[in-house]
């Protein structure tokens, strides 16, 4: 089985930069920020792959630099070094021009943000929201992106007569669930889902967890979640990198992880699960 | 130099109060040199330093500098503000004209070699050996959805239109069609998305694959561009909401056209729909000499 996608170093810096930020920052030196030049690396050398129809969880406290992770990837934030490969996109595509960038944005990656708003044009229609990734891929037909749309939205439990209704009418949860539809619009090879259920009461975010893995089960898309969240990281992931300040200091099946963390700081992390 | 010496000193002649076409030489060339860029990339805005004129901004500035940047000996010159020829401001335009220059002023399409036009490309189909000139308030189509410059500027690099289209659809969904009535968007030679000018949709089928040259000149904005002859422009549609032109249930109530592009007459106390007439005035003229024939 080849990786869908694969990352090699991914290292992201925001700041000046030294030679000696890389070698002063890290969980060995308690910090993330170059207390020579001030820097602070949100992440470095990351590496991991995914493979086809996998799930790879991303967890880590606030600040250790898995949302970076994500916003490199989804094309965000460009990496300070570092590479991915994506299965059928030759060579690395963090580095590709920005045009090859956005056409991979728009058909091959979907991302869900923790915040609707990152995800979402609130003052577009609903039906607008999920179709704007088919006109990005080249989609010219209203009645085929309307019957698209509809389909994502009767799958992410959105009542279909709602399609014309700005999301900024809608709850959080149906919003969250908006942006899953539209990431899942343009059948990505690749999800990444960033704390998607962060911020929601807790049977909103069962629904969602819910709905992710039949996603899952049915389209069998690799994604990459990212959460603080323990629970959403068993429930979801095979797999788990633990990061601490920017670095991944674990990594292994997650039921090994969870059940008999190594790492000082990942038997800290579940020990402090509630 | 004492008052007396100074009031014997005969005053030197006075040279001709203004340069030739208005303009200083230097403009001109800086004019016509955007001209040529524009040309080269059909449909991209090339910025030029437009000049104070002797009208206000934003009443045809941009086209008048590229008229008398252009205007030559030999040249007649038709100057059309929403079809009209005889409305204030192609008047005064064509006065100008007149006085700045050799070129002789004229209302008959046929025989203008330069077409300065606001809002209306004539009903009469130019000729190669005729250039059009439109008047533009906003060049920039992409204003619409994204109001940063630097933005635009990436969107025509990459080609990036899916928001206009994401414009377009929400226009769909929202009101059941395309609500644009004038200033239709277009695409110029299958790259840069281009704003027509407010030009009816009627118009829109007019610059495509045309003959003759036409150059968009935005005096307050600063931005000249162009569609040569024989480019492709294709408005935006979708497959099944296509661009259509504007449709009337009456002839022209003057000249009986049924061809051509009308105006509807509004009764100004009622409000009511009196008639329809046709919009390009000299077009309607000239049917209706030829009917008298």
């Amino acid at each position: 089985m080849s990786a869908m996608l694969s990352v090699e170093r991914l290292t992201r810096r925001y700041g000046p930069g030294c030679d000696r930020c890389l070698a002063s920052t890290g969980p060995a030196h308690g910090t993330n920020s170059c207390p020579h030049c001030g820097t602070v690396v949100a992440c470095a050398d990351v590496s991991f792959d995914v493979e086809d129809g996998e799930v790879l969880g991303i967890v880590g406290e606030s600040g250790s630099g898995k949302s970076t992770v994500a916003a490199c990837l989804a094309f965000d934030q460009p990496p300070t070094s570092g590479q991915a490969f994506l299965e059928g996109f030759d060579g690395d595509m963090l580095s590709a021009d920005a045009a090859a960038r956005r056409r991979l944005r728009n058909t091959r990656i979907g991302i869900v943000y923790q915040t609707p708003q990152q995800g979402l044009a609130l003052d577009v229609t609903t039906g607008g929201n999920v179709g704007e990734r088919l006109l990005a891929a080249d989609w010219r037909h209203v009645g085929r992106i309307r019957a698209r749309a509809s389909d994502l939205l009767e799958r992410t439990e959105i009542p279909i007569a709602r399609i014309d209704e700005e999301p900024r009418a809608f709850s959080g949860g149906m919003r969250q669930r908006v942006q899953l539809a539209k990431a899942l619009a343009s059948r990505p090879s690749l999800l990444i889902l960033d704390e998607p259920t962060t911020g929601l009461d807790v049977s909103v975010q069962a629904r969602i967890l819910d709905l992710i893995q039949g996603i899952q089960r049915e389209a069998g898309v690799a994604m990459v979640v990212i959460s603080h969240d323990l629970g959403v990281i068993r429930l979801l992931t095979e797999r788990t990198l633990v990061m601490k300040l920017g670095r991944v200091v674990e990594e292994g099946l997650t039921d090994q992880v969870l059940e008999d963390p190594q790492d000082a700081y990942t038997q800290l992390l579940v020990n402090s699960a509630l | 130099m004492n008052v007396r010496t100074l009031l014997d000193t005969p005053v030197p002649e006075p040279g001709p109060a203004y340069n030739y076409a208005f303009l200083d030489e230097g403009t001109k060339r800086e004019i016509r040199r955007a001209v040529l860029k524009a040309v080269a990339i059909p449909g991209h805005q090339v910025p030029f330093g437009s000049r104070e004129m002797p009208l206000g901004r934003g009443w045809g500035t941009g086209g008048l500098q590229l008229s008398l940047s252009l205007l030559g000996e030999g040249e007649c010159f038709k100057a059309i503000d929403q079809g009209a020829d005889d409305s204030v401001n192609a008047v005064n335009m064509r006065r100008l004209v007149a006085a700045m220059t050799d070129a002789e002023p004229v209302t008959d399409t046929r025989a203008a070699t330069l077409v300065q036009s606001r809002h209306r490309i004539p009903e009469e189909r130019l000729r190669p050996d005729q250039t059009l000139v439109l008047q533009v308030p906003a060049p920039e189509p992409l204003s619409w959805i994204e109001p940063r410059y630097a933005q635009t500027q990436r969107m025509h690099a990459e080609r990036d239109y899916s928001p206009m289209w994401l414009y377009l659809y929400e226009s769909i969904a929202r009101h059941g069609e395309i609500a644009v009535g004038a200033n239709y968007p277009v695409i110029v030679d299958g790259h840069y998305l281009m704003s027509p000018t407010p030009i009816p949709r009627w118009d829109v089928p007019k610059l495509d694959r045309a003959p003759f040259l036409t150059l968009l000149g935005a005096g307050r904005e600063k931005r000249i561009y162009a569609v040569p002859p024989h480019t492709s422009v294709v408005p935006l549609e979708f497959e099944d909401y296509r661009f259509q032109v504007e449709r009337f249930a009456q002839p022209c109530a003057r000249c009986g056209a049924t061809d051509a592009y009308l105006d509807e007459v509004l009764d100004p106390r009622s409000g009511e729909t009196v008639c329809f007439t046709c919009s390009d005035t000299a077009h309607c003229e000239l049917r209706r000499t030829e009917a008298q024939r």
